[in-house]
């Protein structure tokens, strides 16, 4: 039984929370949020208890296994490194950090406290991507020339709305779009040059928009498209190889749309799609990290990995900013 | 009036021929080719004279000619045809590099007949609706673009540089840069572009992703790649993803189409809106008739498109982004 307590009662921590909830080998010990209200909401939901500080979770809490970091970006190192303090393994939001130094910093302290650090690359565990990625791999469209995806939709509205700033969360590119970066080296290797263009810095509104180009050392030439300009939430990819071609939309490729005629009378209706599955995305990336703990192996997705897409990302609004296109050593 | 077609090298001549004889009161008076089997064939299809010289059709009594060869002989027909008192339809790219258009302009401007870029796009209702919500500031200030003009491979003399001028770069970035440009109202400034061959047999670029910066700050980037497999439902595609201050636009130009799955076939688009091609004639022949000075799509707009499309090659090389302006 592992014992989880989740840092950060947002989005990410409530999805993170509700999907331990429904694991029988995991006893979700509590969630911690300074908003007091926001974390017993969450706690009350998913039935444990909450608290206002990770002291005063671990201070209370008899055991605690493993550590999750659901909070903004620029807050992941110093709960990563308290948890590693406390020798707990430690589950991370990605990005894994603002930047590198950080994130290596992270990776090391973990490994000198002999815990485990996994990363919240949550696109290895969506079964689009994964059956994509299969395919590719039994050459089922021969060798890949062009890719594209998309990601995106409204400017995420979250806590203090630190999203909106730049030395927060790194805007799109750094909080959005690694998902597809990662996902791409996951499948095409190890990027060779970016080059990118992005809204950040040019217009005042809160709007972010940002179109990639990654040349990959095996050749393949990616264009990657991050959006928060957009009305609502899609992913997309296409790989084009030399005897086919893959798409996905989610926009368009979707299971079942629910809409209200009668949750606001007068209003017009919103139309909910849903992607149901089994096991979703983020259960199945969670019970993962959890069984490499348990067996003492690697996961589908390393420290590693989360600090490559990291490189890939800042290069990108490196990229950005100079108006050149950075080679990735 | 009367209009000729000088070579059916590019298909395109097909489209535009049926566009010419939709139309009250023009004529097709002939088609010169230098290929005689493909001229004999296509004269005796539109019931028009062939001309196994084009100077014999400049000769005839036509008002205007459209120019539908191989993209390195544009220069030659254009500068013939302008010296010869004929109005010019020119297919795009209009010319393989810079020297040729400019010469094309100048020539066509001396001899006081019009020239007009073949961008049919601009044609396509989806397009000219956009345009128009543009231009109403529905979307507020533009603030990027994100472009696609894909296709398959033609083969052919367009795999050949030194008919074509390049692959899929200078055939496919012509046309959205075209209409970005005609959106906005402004220009190209630089240009970044990963380029490849990485489909084709032959080597030639099929595979391009430019990235550009235009005069009123917006960027862009256009997906110009020849990488849609045999089996895939259409030909290509022409889209524009318009982010502006006030919404986003989404356009999907030739998405007004029957899904048809049939055994021989398996799964292919079937294409019911409006035929830009013929848009593009009507609007020629409107010109000419109207004794206008100028094409609504001129010899310019092709040099510009021209312009980008080798500097992509010259960034790619370079892996650098490259200035125009």
């Amino acid at each position: 039984m592992f014992h989880v307590l989740v840092i950060g009662a947002g989005t990410m921590g409530s999805t993170h929370a509700h999907a331990y909830a429904a694991m029988e080998n995991v006893n979700l010990v509590g969630i911690v949020d300074i908003r007091a209200e926001k974390g017993s909401e969450l706690a009350a939901s998913v039935g444990t208890r909450s608290f206002t500080s990770y002291e005063e979770a671990m201070e209370a809490l008899e055991r605690v296994d493993v550590v999750d970091v659901c909070v903004p970006t620029f807050l992941h190192k110093e709960y990563v490194m308290k948890a590693a303090d406390a020798g707990k393994h430690v589950i991370c939001e990605k990005p894994l950090a603002r930047n590198l130094r950080d994130a290596q910093e992270m990776i090391d302290y973990c490994k000198q406290k002999n815990v485990k650090l996994f990363v919240g690359h949550v696109l290895r565990f969506f079964p689009e991507y994964v059956n994509a990625k299969q395919m590719l791999d039994q050459e089922a469209i021969g060798p890949v020339a062009v890719v594209r995806t998309t990601r995106g939709g409204a400017f995420p509205m979250a806590w203090n709305n630190w999203y909106a700033d730049f030395q927060c969360s790194g805007g799109l590119t750094l909080d959005m779009i690694i998902h597809d970066f990662d996902y791409l080296r996951w499948c095409f290797g190890e990027v060779e040059r970016v080059y990118a263009k992005g809204l950040q810095g040019r217009v005042a509104a809160q709007l972010d928009y940002a179109l990639v180009t990654l040349r990959f050392k095996s050749g393949v030439i990616a264009h990657v498209e991050g959006t928060w300009a957009h009305d609502t939430f899609s992913m997309k990819f296409e790989m084009a190889g030399k005897t086919g071609i893959i798409d996905y939309d989610s926009s368009r490729d979707k299971p079942m749309v629910a809409f209200s005629r009668t949750a606001q009378a007068g209003s017009g209706g919103v139309a909910v799609p849903e992607s149901p599955l089994k096991e979703n995305p983020y259960y199945l990336e969670l019970k993962h990290f959890l069984s490499c703990i348990e067996r003492d192996s690697d996961p589908i997705v390393t420290a590693e990995d989360a600090y490559e897409a990291m490189r890939i990302a800042l290069a990108a609004i490196e990229s950005m900013q100079t108006g050149k296109p950075v080679v990735l050593q | 009036m009367k209009i000729g077609i000088i070579s059916f090298a590019h298909m395109h001549a097909y489209s535009y021929a049926h566009g010419v004889l939709q139309l009250e009161g023009v004529e097709l008076a002939g088609i010169a080719d230098e290929n005689e089997e493909r001229g004999k064939k296509y004269a005796a299809q539109f019931n028009t004279s062939y001309y196994a010289n084009y100077a014999d059709l400049l000769n005839q009594d036509i008002d205007a000619v459209i120019v539908t060869s191989e993209n390195a002989k544009h220069k030659e027909h254009v500068i013939a045809a302008a010296k010869a008192g004929k109005h010019v339809l020119c297919e795009k790219p209009i010319s393989t590099n810079i020297r040729d258009a400019q010469e094309m302009i100048d020539a066509c401007r001396e001899h006081g007949v019009i020239l007009q870029t073949a961008f049919p796009v601009r044609f396509n209702s989806a397009i000219i609706r956009a345009k128009q919500m543009i231009d109403e500031g529905k979307l507020g200030r533009i603030l990027a673009i994100k472009g696609t003009n894909r296709g398959q491979n033609p083969g052919g003399w367009f795999i050949e540089p030194s008919l074509s001028g390049g692959g899929a770069v200078i055939d496919h970035t012509v046309h959205v840069v075209d209409v970005m440009r005609w959106f906005m109202g402004a220009e190209v400034k630089e240009v970044y572009a990963e380029i490849d061959s990485r489909l084709s047999d032959t080597p030639i670029d099929d595979c391009g992703i430019l990235t550009m910066e235009f005069d009123n700050g917006v960027f862009a980037t256009l997906d110009c790649s020849w990488n849609r497999n045999k089996q895939f439902p259409t030909w290509g595609d022409v889209t524009l993803d318009i982010v502006g201050s006030l919404g986003t636009l989404t356009i999907d130009a030739f998405n007004q189409k029957l899904n048809v799955y049939t055994d021989n076939n398996g799964y292919k688009h079937h294409f019911w809106g409006d035929d830009m091609d013929a848009g593009l004639i009507r609007d020629f022949v409107n010109s000419v008739r109207a004794g206008k000075k100028e094409a609504s799509i001129t010899g310019e707009d092709g040099l510009r498109a021209v312009e980008v499309a080798l500097a992509a090659y010259e960034a790619a090389k370079k892996k650098e982004p490259v200035a125009l302006r």
